[in-house]
């Protein structure tokens, strides 16, 4: 929260909690105040890199780091001109270089890395692909499509759901109603005794009651397709899982050797043993705080002594 | 740990005609280097105005020497893994680099303050520079520029593994088991040192692991207070197979041949090797010369280019 802060007046969002940064083309955040002050003749210099900036530019900052949406402002920008389809490569493998270039494109403009060379490039592929930028301009692209049909997909079926809810809804009404004239007119007309009759009723409610509840469970199966439109488990989909990788064999604990090259040093346990933790200087009482023993310095000593005494020998 | 080490993986070698190929290669690869550049020598010999693969070894023995004194001399005392890790960046670096391209007296102050960084001894560069004779901005400078040029060059190999800490191990060890033959081990320590110290003008530490070293220096200091060094390597390697035992003698006869044969370079020869190194040494990485502070320039230029052209692509 402290870290919110705007760069000109310093006003921080723990101070004002009403602080909305801006940002515009260069990345660089200024707080809705200070772009009142700096703009007000409707253009200026940003103040953190001194670029040339419009006030009519700025918008509010949704991302934390400003540099995101100085990447998505030029993204935006990119794409305009960089609008080839996947259908407009022969093979998926210069497909992918196009989408690597673009994304090349876009990292080294935000991040200002050889701008001219890269604005050349941009200038000299428009050139070149005049007309493929115009064809694919107001072309749908695979994805529009799909997101379009998926979309129509959910209206339908949410229609036809209420529908199905509308018809569901009066006909049990009616069931009632007929249920209850029912009642009265055995009540008149039957021979059986008034309890006998409001029993047998009673239970041929509850048998309806179990019929429907048994329906509902039943039409409350599973979801076959996620909200997003997904299909759960319909193969031939073009969402396919990503496939399992092959079975490798499970993995198998080696316990870790290191060559020391050299005669092997003796344990922790056997450095106090042996009396060698007699022959160093003692932790104090700070460094045993801190979790340091005599016996690490100790075995670190004798370790680094003895590896490598064998070095050079059989030619390594 | 040295076994599992990327000292022991990319810094080790198996003898000294390894380590001469190596610096030859570098001496003829500047050589060429340099009169692809600036076309060939007036003379028919090159070595006329390029240094020999034996006047560079005079050269970087000498400034190894000078290194170990700075190290020495340097307030406030710096432990002595700073110094052996140091040294071994020093080495490392001239193995692969000609002294001619980059003048070793630029390269030992930043070898001495990577160490600092890198063994945790805590120092500031300006307090550094304190320690340095002669103009302290010049060699702030010097330092902050080749630092990152010297961590590639040491392809980030940072960690040095240095036989102080195993001399440390060998002696706990000594106390504990070999109390019977080497009685007061702590009086070994002046000559330990002395011999570590010597070792640290040879090239021990690119053919040897640190234990090793570290052994070599504890047998030499046990013969020079005629303690038994022989029953010393016998209970050392009383587990080991009897070929690691002759092994370790052989190594610790060839390291003490190779502290008797150090002879430091006469000064004369130094001086003159170092006048004819101001006419032959790459001008691109001399602080005090024309062409350097042209590149300079050229790189503040380019900076200013850059940061224009980013302000004229935000007014379109």
């Amino acid at each position: 929260m402290d870290d919110i802060a705007c760069p000109r007046c310093k006003t921080t969002k723990f101070r004002n909690p009403a602080l909305k940064l801006m940002v515009n083309q260069c990345g660089h955040p200024l707080c809705e105040k200070c772009v009142e002050i700096v703009f007000i003749k409707g253009s200026g210099n940003c103040t953190t890199c001194n670029v040339l900036l419009r006030r009519n530019g700025f918008r509010f900052q949704v991302f934390d780091d400003p540099i995101v949406e100085k990447e998505l402002d030029i993204r935006k920008k990119v794409l305009k001109d960089f609008n080839a389809r996947e259908e407009d490569f022969a093979t998926l493998r210069e497909y992918n270089d196009y989408l690597e270039m673009v994304e090349d494109i876009v990292f080294k403009l935000t991040n200002n890395i050889e701008v001219d060379a890269t604005r050349r490039k941009i200038d000299q592929y428009k050139k070149d692909n005049k007309s493929m930028i115009n064809k694919n301009r107001g072309r749908q692209t695979k994805d529009d499509i799909l997101v379009e049909r998926l979309l129509e997909e959910e209206k339908m079926s949410s229609d036809l759901r209420v529908d199905q809810q509308k018809r569901e809804d009066l006909e049990r009404k009616k069931a009632l109603l007929k249920e209850k004239e029912d009642l009265i007119d055995e009540l008149m007309f039957s021979d059986l005794s008034a309890a006998q009759i409001v029993a047998l009723h009673d239970k041929q409610k509850q048998e309806l009651l179990e019929k429907e509840e048994q329906e509902a469970k039943e039409r409350s199966r599973p979801a076959t397709a996620f909200s997003t439109g997904i299909k759960l488990g319909s193969k031939g989909s073009e969402f396919l899982p990503v496939k399992k990788a092959a079975e490798a064999p499970p993995y198998e604990y080696k316990p870790l050797i290191i060559d020391i090259m050299g005669p092997p040093a003796p344990t922790v346990e056997e450095l106090e043993d042996f009396g060698y933790l007699n022959h160093i200087r003692g932790a104090e009482e700070q460094e045993k705080a801190g979790g340091f023993e005599s016996k690490i310095a100790c075995e670190r000593a004798i370790q680094s002594a003895l590896c490598g005494l064998y070095f050079g020998i059989d030619g390594n | 740990m040295f076994s599992s080490s990327t000292q022991k993986k990319h810094w080790m070698f198996s003898n000294e005609r390894d380590l001469a190929k190596l610096r030859e290669s570098s001496n003829t690869n500047y050589i060429q280097k340099m009169i692809a550049r600036d076309g060939k020598p007036p003379t028919e010999d090159v070595y006329d105005t390029f240094l020999l693969p034996l006047e560079e070894k005079m050269l970087y023995r000498h400034y190894e020497f000078l290194l170990r004194e700075f190290c020495k001399k340097f307030t406030p005392a710096v432990p002595k893994a700073v110094i052996g890790t140091s040294l071994a960046y020093f080495k490392r670096y001239y193995l692969r680099n000609s002294v001619m391209d980059l003048h070793p007296k630029q390269m030992i102050i930043t070898c001495m303050y990577l160490a600092c960084k890198v063994e945790e001894f805590n120092i500031s560069i300006t307090q550094f520079v304190n320690n340095v004779k002669g103009d302290r901005e010049k060699a702030q400078d010097i330092i902050l520029t080749n630092e990152l040029l010297l961590i590639q060059h040491l392809q980030y190999h940072l960690t040095v593994h240095n036989p102080y800490r195993a001399v440390e191990g060998l002696l706990i060890d000594t106390k504990t088991r070999m109390s019977h033959i080497i009685q007061d081990a702590d009086n070994l320590r002046p000559l330990i040192d002395d011999f570590l110290d010597r070792m640290l003008l040879t090239d021990a530490s690119l053919l040897f692991a640190p234990s090793q070293l570290a052994m070599a220096a504890i047998v030499y200091a046990v013969n020079k207070a005629h303690f038994d060094s022989n029953e010393y390597l016998n209970i050392l390697f009383q587990d080991a197979p009897p070929d690691k035992l002759t092994h370790a003698r052989r190594i610790c006869k060839e390291m003490h041949q190779m502290i008797k044969a150090i002879e430091m370079p006469a000064k004369e020869q130094v001086k003159q090797i170092e006048k004819k190194l101001e006419k032959c040494r790459n001008q691109d990485n001399n602080p005090d010369s024309a062409a350097y502070k042209r590149k300079m320039e050229i790189d503040d230029d380019n900076s200013r280019l850059a940061k224009q052209g980013r302000y004229e692509d935000s007014m379109e």
